[in-house]
């Protein structure tokens, strides 16, 4: 097994690389007969990361602890699902997963019905590019299949944190989000090369940076999740420098998203969309860096890596030849852009979105390097935590979620502000609304009031305009409601998706802003049969027991609980003792209400008649997950059924 | 005597936590100053097994409970580990450029794109009709720009 992992990472690299020579002589020569075969390398390449794969899925499951990275990763006594997503759990592993994802990706396009397409080629030597870097270090300095000296009784077993189901989801989903951008990537680099600056480029990959985005959105929700159920902060989202890593490239993707409509439709911003996706593309090798190499201290680095160096050399490499392919193309570019009808068009308000998500995506970019800035310029180092971006950002997506609430209402070309107003009269009533109501329910915070009056705002514009399409449909067809309804909406999905990942947005903002704003939490010491209150819940203690699973040892409390006086039941949080683990983990017990979590901690105990809790109420956390859904719903609807935009290209004549 | 009697009981009730050492973890002062601190990396980590976190906590209650404010801590800190010990950057030099960044992003980003709009919709204006159109339209840009929008409308919502 050790010579099949190990030749399969030997021909990764002389496969990619043959491949590579192949595509280029097809390419410089005409000849179809090298394509062909840069093809069949890419299919091998598929092949060869296929094997390695389950040959890794094979030693992690059957706990063969003569590979270094079994024994490091696994134990005997470890479920059997975390043995195998101890696949990427380390850095090796995790450098396979990228690989197969990307060879598999790469598979995809060159076996596409575009496959004649002649831009393939060139996209497929860009993938093969990382292809061939990914196997180059998997081979040098990242082997899965390295063994060990000595064979270990049995392994070290998986960092208690990582036994959790986010494990089995989050780390693939925000790969495939990752690697998928390096498809639209190539694309960008093939249109460029080849000097074919219409929008082809972006109708054929918009599907790509659509899943691409989707993937890194549930990768996200599911990391959030996976943090506040098993990190036992109460939180779900640190601004650790490695989450922040993986959101950079969802805010500029965001961006890219909504300003390709443009190009589509008006021919324009070809610059700005093939700079947005290079920058996502290199925001995530950014991120690989980041985890690997080690220069920032974050709960997701890797913590025994070397190989930033790698990537940071790769990165530099990527970027200094997309940057000189696009100023070699600029002037092609710049181009046959057409013009804008009027400062208040969706066309300016989108420009506005993508200025707003880039801001953000520099000010996260910013807190998350100037600790190493300030560092290195000034010797003193400056810490850049949550509080920093909480600040930072508030005001950010406040904007954003306003012109969320407002864009939907401007129309292409040249809007009619007297239009604009009454459709947006409504909405803003809405608003207003819910403004006044919080004050009056004597709810404090007046930022927290405004991000919520503005949140429902634009959740209430986009139910206006589901309801204006139904009534305009309705009138013209009779359809009932509920047919008028499904059929407006699967007739323009990607329209449709785009204001269900809206809603979803709004129904997720609501749930960050209430947890940030309006948690209350208590640490408390009490003994058997005292209770501790927070805001309506009383929780009674009722005593500790000991147990042992999977051969860890298990401390549980038992705790009853009263919401408004009235018995609903009981929590359990725990500590549990791992068995190949120095530190206890936490398990917290969470009780969810669609208006508020309760959030119970066992902190620790003196006796088994003394306990320390700690309690949080989080209110509306549930609706974080809930507006996660719905973004994902609505993007795949859009992804399922979005046809590109039809381009309206004014037919104007310059004045002679 | 009364007025005695009330300033005694004032000072008191202004005294007691502190004789007591009544501040907790659950004390609006500790909250406050916790929630600034960085604690060598451990502020986001789980209190119930991070030694580093727990020697913070008990150093800030005893603080609170020796006597000193808020703002006596913070500079406790600041003065034994410099700017490193809080989780945001403060009002020096370095700090107010980690602060003002975003800020002057921001202004940049919109200056570009006010100089680029506007010369995009001065391009627009430039852009003149040829032949005035045959049903009342101004011109025939707007006409054909109209019949796009209405079937563009009409593909949505029929």
């Amino acid at each position: 097994m050790y010579l099949i992992g190990n030749i399969a990472l030997v021909l990764g690299v002389v496969i990619s690389l043959y491949s590579l020579a192949a595509n280029i002589i097809g390419i410089r020569t005409g000849d179809r007969k090298w394509l062909e075969s840069a093809r069949g390398g890419v299919l091998s390449l598929v092949f060869i990361a296929a094997v390695a794969s389950f040959l890794l899925f094979y030693i992690l499951g059957t706990s063969q602890f003569q590979f270094s990275y079994v024994a490091a990763y696994t134990s005997q006594n470890l479920p059997m699902v975390y043995k195998l997503t101890a696949f990427w759990a380390g850095n090796a592993g995790s450098l396979m997963l990228w690989t197969v994802l990307l060879c598999i990706y790469a598979g995809m396009i060159v076996f596409s019905k575009e496959k004649r397409n002649p831009m393939i080629p060139y996209v497929s030597s860009v993938l093969l590019i990382n292809i061939l870097f990914f196997f180059t270090v998997m081979l040098i300095n990242g082997n899965p299949f390295e063994m060990t000296d000595k064979i270990p009784a049995d392994g070290k077993g998986l960092n208690p944190m990582l036994q959790n189901p986010g494990m089995i989801l989050h780390p693939v989903t925000l790969f495939m989000g990752y690697v998928g951008l390096a498809v639209p990537f190539a694309f960008a680099i093939a249109a460029l090369i080849m000097k074919r600056m219409d929008a082809e480029w972006i109708k054929l990959t918009r599907r790509w940076t659509l899943t691409a985005w989707l993937f890194l959105t549930l990768g996200n929700i599911i990391g959030a999740w996976w943090a506040y159920v098993e990190l036992g902060w109460g939180g779900y989202w640190a601004w650790d420098p490695v989450e922040n890593a993986s959101f950079l490239p969802w805010l500029t993707v965001s961006a890219f998203l909504h300003s390709v409509m443009i190009q589509e439709r008006k021919n324009m911003l070809k610059i700005w969309n093939v700079s947005l996706i290079i920058l996502s593309y290199i925001l995530t090798l950014f991120g690989t860096f980041l985890v690997r190499s080690g220069i920032l201290t974050s709960v997701h680095a890797f913590g025994d890596s070397n190989l930033g160096a790698y990537f940071l050399i790769f990165l530099a490499f990527m970027a200094m030849i997309s940057i000189y392919i696009v100023m070699t193309r600029y002037q092609l570019i710049k181009k046959d852009s057409n013009p804008i009808e009027s400062y208040f068009s969706k066309e300016s308000s989108f420009l506005l979105n993508n200025l707003i998500l880039v801001v953000a995506a520099f000010a996260v970019f910013w807190g998350t390097m100037y600790p190493l800035i300030s560092e290195s310029v000034t010797g003193t180092k400056v810490n850049v935590g949550a509080p920093y971006f909480d600040k930072v950002m508030a005001p950010i997506f406040l904007a954003l979620i306003l012109l969320m609430a407002v864009c939907p209402l401007i129309a292409w070309q040249k809007a009619a502000f007297d239009k604009f107003i009454k459709s947006a009269i409504v909405p803003l009533l809405m608003g207003l609304a819910t403004a006044f109501l919080l004050l009056a329910a004597g709810v404090k915070g007046l930022y927290a009031i405004l991000g919520l009056a503005s949140t429902v705002f634009m959740f209430g514009t986009h139910v206006m305009e589901f309801v204006r399409g139904i009534h305009a449909r309705r009138k013209a067809t009779k359809e009932n409601v509920f047919r008028a309804a499904v059929r407006l909406t699967l007739k323009n999905q990607r329209r449709y998706g785009g204001y269900i990942v809206h809603m979803g947005i709004a129904v997720l903002t609501v749930g960050v802003i209430s947890s940030y704003a309006y948690s209350s939490e208590v640490m408390k010491t009490i003994n058997k049969g005292e209770s501790i209150t927070i805001g309506h819940y009383e929780l009674t203690f009722n005593g500790l027991s000991e147990t042992t699973r999977n051969n860890n040892g298990i401390v549980v409390a038992d705790v009853s609980v009263a919401y408004k006086g009235k018995a609903i039941g009981g929590v359990k949080p725990e500590k549990i003792f791992y068995e190949t683990w120095p530190e206890p983990s936490t398990e917290v017990a969470v009780k969810t209400h669609w208006a508020q979590d309760l959030y119970v901690v066992l902190s620790s105990w003196e006796t088994k008649d003394k306990v320390t809790f700690m309690v949080k109420v989080n209110p509306f956390v549930s609706w974080i997950w809930t507006g996660g859904i719905i973004v994902v719903i609505g993007s795949a609807f859009a992804l399922i059924g979005g046809r590109p935009a039809g381009r309206i290209q004014p037919t104007s004549v310059t004045k002679s | 005597m009364n007025l005695k009697i009330i300033l005694s009981t004032i000072l008191l009730i202004i005294l007691i936590p502190t004789i007591t050492g009544a501040f907790t973890y659950n004390s609006k002062e500790f909250q406050t100053v916790i929630k600034q601190l960085d604690m060598q990396g451990h502020a986001d980590h789980e209190f119930s097994t991070c030694t580093i976190q727990k020697v913070y906590y008990d150093e800030v209650i005893e603080m609170l409970n020796g006597g000193m404010n808020e703002a006596e801590i913070i500079q406790s800190y600041v003065d034994e580990y410099g700017q490193a010990a809080l989780r945001t950057p403060g009002s020096g030099k370095s700090g107010i450029i980690a602060w003002v960044m975003p800020g002057i992003g921001l202004v940049i980003g919109v200056i570009i794109l006010a100089v680029w709009l506007k010369r995009l919709t001065r391009k627009n204006q430039e852009a003149v009709y040829v032949q005035p159109g045959k049903a009342g339209w101004k011109n025939e840009t707007e006409r054909e720009i109209i019949e796009k929008t209405f079937e563009e409308e009409r593909r949505k919502l029929f």
